[in-house]
């Protein structure tokens, strides 16, 4: 109750980067819970990602790159009582056409350094995206953005996920379909 | 025979784990990870006011370092709880480095004032001294021993104003 006080940009904050999953999203969002792994996703409208780092101070150039781009909130809980990688080099997202190439780190390092962004602003922006990998260890819950070029197909998601500390476990691997990039309404 | 060799394996161990520490038998609270220690990264930054923090001259305490930014969810639900554990230790000896990550005043100044008040926030404007760090996420907590090194790593919020954390920290700080 307490958020109520806040601003609206508050509000979608939270709704944004929670690390769990919220109910408000249960019915639309492919999300897959086993012992040993929870994952969700959640994809977002260019209103939202453009509403989220207007109030951080990005300016308009930077909004307009990142309303062309398809923003998936992905939350992982580490259920297990072992290390579970995430590894996104083992992700393949694909949809009718064949594979999407994400647009990863340093794709994206490069395009605000041409366009001369702030390092505050890179930053934050490299805070928001799900880390390229991690070894997430038990009950750990960690969520981030992925970014993938906006279209209008259904998008699927083959997720590997290694397991163990030094990965010699047996991969969990999980699909997900379909998922669409959300659009303004 | 076989008994009495598993036993002195079992005191072999013990002094790898926690007694290597002086922290006695006592298990991590649940979320904390025991790292291998290393030194922590140079860290020289200005509060909201304006004056400068050096980690460095901090050594001879245990320091919370803790990185955070406004938007971000878990960091808003564990702010109270440093603020509350922060009341009661840092009068004790515990040093606390609160570390807002890449935004400005006005942002770290309207969070702060109805989240945690009493905290004194140390200004990484730019976000590269918590690139330094390298934390798993925001928010992340590093506890740094009176040596000036890593020890452990909290994994994403916690509830720091609760018994556990709070006799954790206390062990913690009777020991160099």
């Amino acid at each position: 109750m307490m958020y109520l006080r806040l601003p609206a940009h508050f509000l979608l904050s939270l709704l944004l980067f929670t690390s769990s999953v919220s109910p408000l999203f249960a019915a639309e969002a492919p999300s897959y819970e086993s012992s040993q792994l929870a994952i969700g996703f959640k994809s977002r409208t260019p209103e939202q990602i453009a509403a989220f780092y207007e109030a951080r101070g990005f300016n308009k150039p930077m909004i307009d790159k990142l309303k062309q781009q398809c923003f998936i909130t992905t939350w992982i809980h580490n259920k297990s009582s072992h290390v579970i990688w995430l590894d996104l080099s083992q992700w393949q997202f694909s949809n009718t056409t064949g594979v999407i190439e994400r647009h990863h780190r340093q794709y994206w390092e490069t395009v605000w350094d041409e366009m001369q962004i702030p390092l505050a602003h890179q930053a934050t922006f490299r805070w928001t995206l799900l880390p390229e990998a991690l070894d997430f260890q038990p009950d750990e819950r960690e969520g981030g953005n992925i970014i993938l070029p906006r279209d209008d197909r259904p998008i699927q998601i083959q997720a590997t996920f290694p397991t163990l500390a030094d990965k010699t476990g047996t991969p969990i691997t999980i699909k997900f379909s379909p998922l669409r990039c959300a659009k303004d309404s | 025979m076989r008994r009495a060799r598993q036993l002195l394996l079992v005191l072999f161990c013990l002094p790898l784990t926690g007694p290597a520490m002086g922290l006695g038998q006592t298990a991590w609270p649940k979320g904390l990870l025991a790292l291998p220690a290393y030194p922590a990264p140079t860290t020289v930054l200005e509060d909201i006011e304006g004056e400068l923090f050096r980690l460095d001259d901090q050594k001879g305490a245990w320091v919370f370092v803790h990185f955070w930014a406004s938007w971000c969810g878990p960091c808003i639900r564990e702010m109270p709880a440093i603020q509350k554990m922060a009341r009661i230790l840092q009068p004790e000896g515990l040093k606390i480095a609160l570390i807002n990550t890449a935004e400005n005043e006005d942002t770290v100044f309207s969070f702060l004032s109805v989240h945690a008040p009493e905290l004194r926030p140390l200004m990484d404007y730019d976000g590269q001294v918590t690139e330094k760090w390298q934390p798993r996420g925001l928010p992340a907590t590093y506890l740094v021993d009176p040596r000036g090194q890593v020890r452990f790593q909290a994994l994403g919020g916690r509830e720091w104003d609760t018994p556990p954390y709070l006799s954790f920290l206390r062990q913690l700080m009777t020991t160099q």
